[in-house]
């Protein structure tokens, strides 16, 4: 599970895995594997390595608050990837979740995808990250090339949808 | 005295907050029935909830609610209320108050209107004490304004000298003045910047104190001529002179200082015929002398510290004290034990120049630890709103000793949970944890010297947060997964990795 938080106009990515009780957290280039349990709602007791972090996180309207050891933190998750729903156009540009590097690319210069597949593949933090066609259609255009550095909310291949509407 | 007479059926409290569920607390421990007022945005508040009866005062401007004499008084008679607190802040020190409770018949828990006003006007209540041979800060505040007056009582007082302008506030129209060749033009200039900032050149000339100290001393006095006092509390950790931080005993007392100024707080309380609960403030110099600054005619808002030094309680006393009973605690059967130290919790935020913070408190959830006490007026739910003083609650902690005190307050308020609405809690850590504050060197300048321009570092979210963050919402998300672990084993569920979708909710 892919987050960003977004603190005092900063974004932190955050990737996320639960098995069970246990959590693999991917964060600044770190992974950290954790156990941990809501002992009450909202209060957390996390074990990492021989450190307990107890932490209280509440919702608020637009935010949430994040109690740890006396300090306060109110975040927002917010959306890097933007929202196609709205976009009448068929070009769909898909922008990257987070910024690592690109370890494979699986479409060239006009190849035609259908939802689901496999278009890019970008490492970071250890986790490989899929980025699939949303829909079928044609790649106009695949901006990276394997190896490269791809930054957060860039664009990785322009798609050009072929749906049935056309 | 004759009949010991029965204590009051039925207490109004004119206030709220954390001091009205105190009072309120107090009372119901006596088998006293109790009635709250409030104003609309108070209604549900803790003090309302916890009240046998209750009298809603409309508008939540206080001069409407709070501080609105006739309302408080006919909310008292419509529920046959025979006497009234005041708490403190509010109507406590106003003289008009009193009057009006005993014109009605109503007993007021505090000292008479005559009391109250004579120690509201400090230059007056200055100049008694110093009659009754109370020390207080030598100094000149008379009307005489010509230089060679000015100049000639400066001399009297000696140096280091403080010229005050009369009007002032602020640091305004102040002068520190060291030596005698630079008092006239002090004087003259602290007149010109009075004249200009105030529209009046008036000034006072007093000893200016070095390290001072603001060390107050707890009294009772009942009706019958029975004065204690309770020791002292150390307040000079002041923000913009509110206190934030006090404790008892203080680190600079010795027990012949304790002694005097015991013995000088006693005496003022007597000069003056005062009655109830009250607090003689001092300053203390560099060099352990003491002054007398002025009286607070009420319960203090740092009281319990001194509760839980001497196991007295005070609301109770000032109950019985109000009722016409006698102190029966004699000054030599009363001791302090251990040490105890109150954080004033405010709605303010430290990384916003400490502007009143407001909004709705998402989650409160208070640490239960030995031997310490929350005084709160507020709960999960409540909406915290610009009409009122922003003070949330006092946390106090007890202990055998000082280093003890100050490591316990710092692991309550690491665990003080106050979620929606910004709170001083980093910053009182921050005061606890100096190094000066911790051997004791505290001095009215304590923050400016050291936390002037203090301000939380943005250094953004630490990794705990995000840990517990992410964390949060893994366990509470429901969504597929779409990532995998490079290193994952082949066999495991995790290679089944899900549909990155675009624009999907997080």
């Amino acid at each position: 599970m892919f987050i960003n938080y977004e603190h005092n106009n900063h974004v932190y990515n955050v990737v996320v895995e639960r098995r069970d009780d246990h959590y693999f957290i991917m964060y600044d280039n770190t992974e950290y594997t954790v156990q941990a349990e809501e002992i009450k709602p909202g209060a957390l007791k996390i074990k990492l390595g021989d450190r307990v972090i107890k932490s209280v996180i509440t919702e608020g309207d637009k935010e949430k608050f994040v109690f740890v050891d006396g300090d306060v933190f109110s975040v927002k998750k917010v959306e890097l990837t933007g929202s196609k729903k709205t976009n009448k156009k068929e070009e769909g540009d898909m922008n990257s979740p987070i910024s690592g590097k690109i370890v494979s690319i699986k479409v060239k210069n006009g190849d035609n995808v259908k939802t689901g597949d496999v278009i890019m593949v970008i490492e970071a933090m250890k986790m490989e990250y899929l980025i699939r066609a949303p829909y079928d259609g044609k790649v106009k255009k695949v901006n990276f090339k394997e190896n490269d550095q791809i930054e957060i909310g860039q664009t990785t291949v322009d798609l050009i949808k072929t749906g049935k509407e056309e | 005295m004759g009949v010991l007479k029965r204590l009051f059926k039925k207490v109004l409290v004119a206030n709220r907050g954390e001091i009205a569920v105190r009072i309120i607390h107090g009372c119901q421990e006596m088998g006293i029935k109790t009635v709250a007022v409030y104003s609309e945005v108070d209604a549900g508040a803790p003090h309302v909830n916890l009240a046998d009866e209750t009298v809603n005062l409309g508008d939540p401007t206080p001069s409407e609610s709070y501080l609105n004499i006739s309302k408080i008084i006919e909310a008292a008679r419509s529920v046959g209320a025979e006497a009234i607190h005041p708490g403190y802040g509010f109507l406590a020190e106003n003289p008009d108050f009193p009057q009006a409770c005993s014109d009605k018949g109503i007993k007021f828990i505090g000292p008479s209107a005559k009391v109250i006003a004579m120690m509201g006007d400090k230059i007056a209540a200055k100049k008694t004490m110093e009659k009754a041979g109370v020390p207080v800060i030598p100094g000149y505040h008379g009307l005489k304004q010509d230089n060679p007056t000015l100049i000639k009582e400066g001399k009297k007082i000696g140096f280091p000298l403080l010229v005050k302008a009369a009007a002032g506030g602020g640091g305004k129209g102040m002068r520190i003045v060291h030596s005698e060749e630079q008092i006239e033009q002090a004087i003259e200039s602290a007149k010109r910047e009075s004249k200009s900032a105030f529209g009046n050149d008036t000034v006072f000339l007093e000893r200016y104190l070095d390290k001072p100290r603001h060390v107050e001393f707890q009294v009772l006095a009942d009706e019958h001529g029975n004065v204690i006092h309770l020791f002292e509390r150390e307040c000079s950790i002041q923000r913009r002179h509110q206190k934030i931080i006090e404790e008892t005993p203080s680190p600079v007392m010795t027990p012949q200082l304790r002694e005097k100024m015991g013995k000088a707080a006693v005496k003022a309380a007597q000069t003056v015929g005062y009655t109830n609960a009250g607090t003689v403030e001092f300053m203390i110099d560099g060099k352990h002398n003491f002054y007398f600054m002025e009286m607070n005619t009420r319960l203090q808002v740092e009281h319990p510290i001194t509760e839980m030094t001497t196991g007295i309680d005070l609301v109770k006393w000032q109950l019985r004290i109000a009722d016409g009973q006698q102190l029966t605690l004699k000054q030599k059967d009363l001791s302090q034990r251990g040490h105890a130290i109150e954080c004033r919790i405010y709605a303010e935020d430290p990384s916003n120049g400490f502007l009143p913070s407001v909004g709705n408190l998402e989650k409160v959830d208070v640490p239960n630890i030995p031997n310490v006490r929350n005084d709160s007026g507020i709960e999960t739910g409540m909406k915290i709103t610009p009409y009122y003083d922003p003070m949330l609650a006092k946390l106090a902690v007890s202990s055998e000793r000082r280093e003890d005190s100050i490591d316990k307050m710092i692991r309550a308020l690491s665990n003080y949970v106050v979620l929606g609405v910004t709170t001083n809690i980093p910053f009182l850590k921050k005061v606890l944890e100096h190094k000066e504050f911790r051997n004791g060197n505290i001095t009215t300048h304590f923050i400016d010297n050291y936390f002037k321009d203090w301000t939380i570092a943005k250094r953004g979210l630490p990794v705990d947060a995000v840990i517990s963050l992410a964390v949060f919402d893994s366990m509470h998300s429901k969504r597929e997964e779409y990532v995998r672990f490079k290193e994952a084993d082949p066999h495991s569920p995790w290679k089944h990795v899900g549909r990155w979708r675009m624009g999907a909710g997080v």
